[in-house]
C-alpha cells in the first residue's frame, strides 16, 4: 500500500472534499465563500495571495480554496490544482468587456491535466445588478458546450451580494463530487 | 500497528524457514497455475465482467499472500513471484476492454489523422502567439496561418460582440471635449460605464452598482457612492474623485485619486498614482453616502495595495497626494459647472 493510497483514505474516512475558486479578478469569489459561511461581505479587499475556509456542508468537510484573481498572481493558480475534486469558475456577469478575457482563461484553465477530473461548476455572479447578462447567455459566451464531453459541469446563476443561488450551485458540486468519490454511500 | 508488531513477537514459528518457503512455493505455484488457465480459458468463451472480476480478485488475493510472506523469501523468490504477478495482471489487461479507467482528457489529440481535430490542435497551440500577433499586421506566414485556424474562436468572439451591442450597458463612450452628467436619482441603473473619453469631465450623481472605466485621457471623473466596485483600466492623465467599497486600478499612469473606500483600494501595472481622501459634495451626498454603507471615513484611501511591488518597503508606483497639491472640496450639480467650495 503506497502514500498516496493511505491519504485517500484517511481522506475518504474524513469525507473531506477540496474546492478551488477560480475567476478574473473583480469577479466576486471571496464574497461568495464568505456569503455561504454567512460572514460579514462588506468590507472584502481584493484578494492578494489566497484564503482557506473549512467548512462543513451536509455530512462532508469542504477546503476552499479561494485565490486571488489580479492578473499578477494568475500565474500562480497553478500551485493550487493539485488534488482538487471540484473547481468553482465566478464570473462577473455584468462585465461584458472582459468576457473574452474570461473565457480565453477558463479554456486554458481546463486543459490543464491536474484538473482533468474535478467537477466543473460556473458561478454567473452578480446576477442582481440590472444589466447583467443570463445564465442561459453566459453559457453562450463561454462556449461551455464545447467542453469535453467527459467533464461534469453546471452553471448556476447567482448573486453573491444577496446570498441567491448559492446553495443550489454548491448543492450541485457536493454532490457531484460525493458520487464520483465517495460513490454515495 | 502496535497488535500487529507484538503478534509478530509472541507468534511461535515451529517451521523451519526452508519448509515454509516450498509450501509458500508450493501454493503460489498452484494458485498461479489456476489463474492462468482461467485467462486461458478466456480465450475460448465471450470474456463477461464478473469472471473478469474474479480473476483480478484472486491475482489481488494472490499478491496479499505473497507480500504477507514476503519477510521469509528469499529475495530470488521473492523478485520471480513478483514478476509472475505482474505477468498475470498484464495478461489480464488485455482481456479488459481498453476504455475502462481512462480519463478522455484531451481526445483530440488522439486522432490526429483527422485533419479537423489536427487544425485545432494547431490552433491550442498558437494561441498565445495569435494574441500577441493580433493587432499587428500579420506580415509572416505562422501568424496569417494561426488566424486562420482561430476561426471557431472569433465566432466565439463576435457572439460576445453582438451581446455587447444589443445590451450596451449605459454608459457615456467615444468623447472628446464634453461635459458628461448623468443623475442616477430615481433610477434603475446597474452598472455603468465609461470608455474612451479624452478631455471630458463627468459627472455621475447618485448611487449605483458598479462602474467600469476604461481608456480615459486627461479627464475628470466625479462620482457619487458606488454600491460594489470600482474597476479602472487603461487611465493617463485623469483626476478621480470616487466612494465605492471596492476599487482596483489597472494600467493607471500619473492620475490623482480622491477616494473613500471600505476596503484597501488595489494597484496594478500603474506608476505615478497619488491617492488623497474623498472630496465631493452636491445635494444630499450624505444620505447617499449613508445608504451605500459609505457614510464614514473609512481611511483606506491610503492603505493602498501594489500587486507589482510585494514587498514590505512603500511601492515606488504610488504616494500619498500632500495636502497643498491637493483639490478643495469639489461641488457638483447636474446644471451648473463644477467648482471648488
Amino acid at each position: 500500500m503506497g502514500l498516496l493510497s493511505i491519504i485517500r483514505k484517511i481522506k475518504r474516512k474524513e469525507k473531506e472534499m477540496r474546492i478551488l475558486m477560480v475567476g478574473l479578478d473583480n469577479s466576486g469569489k471571496t464574497t461568495v465563500v464568505m456569503k455561504i459561511n454567512n460572514e460579514d461581505t462588506s468590507v472584502i479587499s481584493p484578494t492578494l495571495g489566497f484564503n482557506i475556509k473549512t467548512l462543513t456542508y451536509d455530512k462532508y468537510t469542504l477546503n476552499i480554496w479561494d485565490v486571488g484573481g489580479q492578473k499578477t498572481i494568475r500565474s500562480y493558480w497553478r500551485n493550487y490544482f493539485e488534488q482538487t475534486d471540484g473547481l468553482v469558475w465566478v464570473v462577473d456577469s455584468s462585465d461584458l468587456r472582459r468576457l473574452n478575457d474570461c473565457r480565453q482563461e477558463l479554456h486554458n484553465l481546463l486543459k490543464e491535466e491536474r484538473l482533468s477530473g474535478a467537477s466543473l461548476l460556473v458561478l454567473a455572479n452578480k446576477q442582481d445588478i440590472h444589466g447583467a447578462l443570463s445564465p442561459n447567455e453566459i453559457t453562450k459566451v463561454l462556449n461551455l458546450e464545447a467542453l469535453d464531453k467527459t467533464r461534469h459541469w453546471e452553471l448556476v446563476g447567482c448573486s453573491a451580494y444577496t446570498g441567491e443561488g448559492l446553495i443550489e450551485g454548491f448543492d450541485w458540486l457536493v454532490q457531484d463530487v460525493a458520487s464520483r468519490i465517495y460513490m454515495l454511500d | 500497528m502496535i497488535q500487529r508488531l507484538s503478534d509478530l513477537h509472541n507468534s511461535p514459528k515451529p517451521n523451519p524457514p526452508s519448509s515454509t518457503t516450498t509450501t509458500f512455493l508450493t501454493n503460489f505455484f498452484n494458485s498461479k497455475l489456476s489463474i492462468e488457465s482461467q485467462i486461458s480459458h478466456l480465450h475460448q468463451t465471450q470474456s463477461t465482467k464478473s469472471n473478469l472480476d474474479t480473476i483480478s480478485s484472486s491475482i489481488s488475493d494472490l499478491e496479499q499472500l505473497l507480500a504477507t510472506n514476503s519477510y521469509l523469501l528469499p529475495s530470488y523468490e521473492l523478485r520471480s513471484c513478483l514478476d509472475s504477478i505482474s505477468n498475470l495482471k498484464s495478461s489480464l489487461n488485455s482481456f479488459v476492454p481498453r476504455k475502462k479507467f481512462s480519463f478522455k482528457n484531451k481526445s483530440h489529440f488522439k486522432n490526429p489523422t483527422n485533419p479537423i481535430a489536427r487544425k485545432n490542435v494547431v490552433s491550442e497551440f498558437e494561441k498565445n502567439e495569435i494574441f500577441s500577433e493580433f493587432g499587428k499586421n500579420p506580415t509572416n506566414s505562422i501568424a496569417q496561418k494561426s488566424v486562420v485556424s482561430e476561426v471557431g474562436n472569433n465566432e466565439n468572439n463576435e457572439a460576445v460582440n453582438e451581446f455587447r451591442k444589443s445590451y450596451d450597458s449605459p454608459g457615456f463612450e467615444d468623447r472628446e471635449n464634453e461635459v458628461l452628467v448623468k443623475d442616477f436619482r430615481n433610477t434603475e441603473v446597474g452598472e455603468f460605464v465609461l470608455v474612451n473619453l479624452e478631455g471630458c469631465e463627468v459627472r455621475l450623481i447618485g448611487c449605483f452598482r458598479a462602474l467600469f472605466v476604461h481608456k480615459l485621457k486627461n479627464c475628470r471623473v466625479y462620482v457619487g457612492p458606488v454600491h460594489g466596485s470600482f474597476l479602472i483600466e487603461e487611465v493617463e492623465d485623469c483626476v478621480f474623485v470616487l466612494a465605492s467599497h471596492q476599487i482596483r486600478i489597472h494600467h493607471a499612469k500619473r492620475c490623482d485619486f480622491y477616494l473613500r473606500v471600505r476596503s484597501r483600494p488595489i494597484i496594478e501595472d500603474s506608476n505615478a498614482v497619488r491617492f488623497a481622501p474623498y472630496c465631493l459634495r452636491y445635494d444630499e451626498i450624505d444620505e447617499d453616502l449613508e445608504k451605500a454603507n459609505l457614510g464614514e471615513e473609512s481611511g483606506n484611501w491610503g492603505n493602498v495595495d501594489d500587486f507589482k511591488w510585494l514587498r514590505a518597503v512603500q511601492s515606488p508606483n504610488w504616494s500619498v497626494l500632500r495636502e497643498d497639491d491637493r483639490i478643495g472640496t469639489i461641488c457638483i450639480s447636474s446644471s451648473d459647472g463644477a467648482a471648488d467650495c
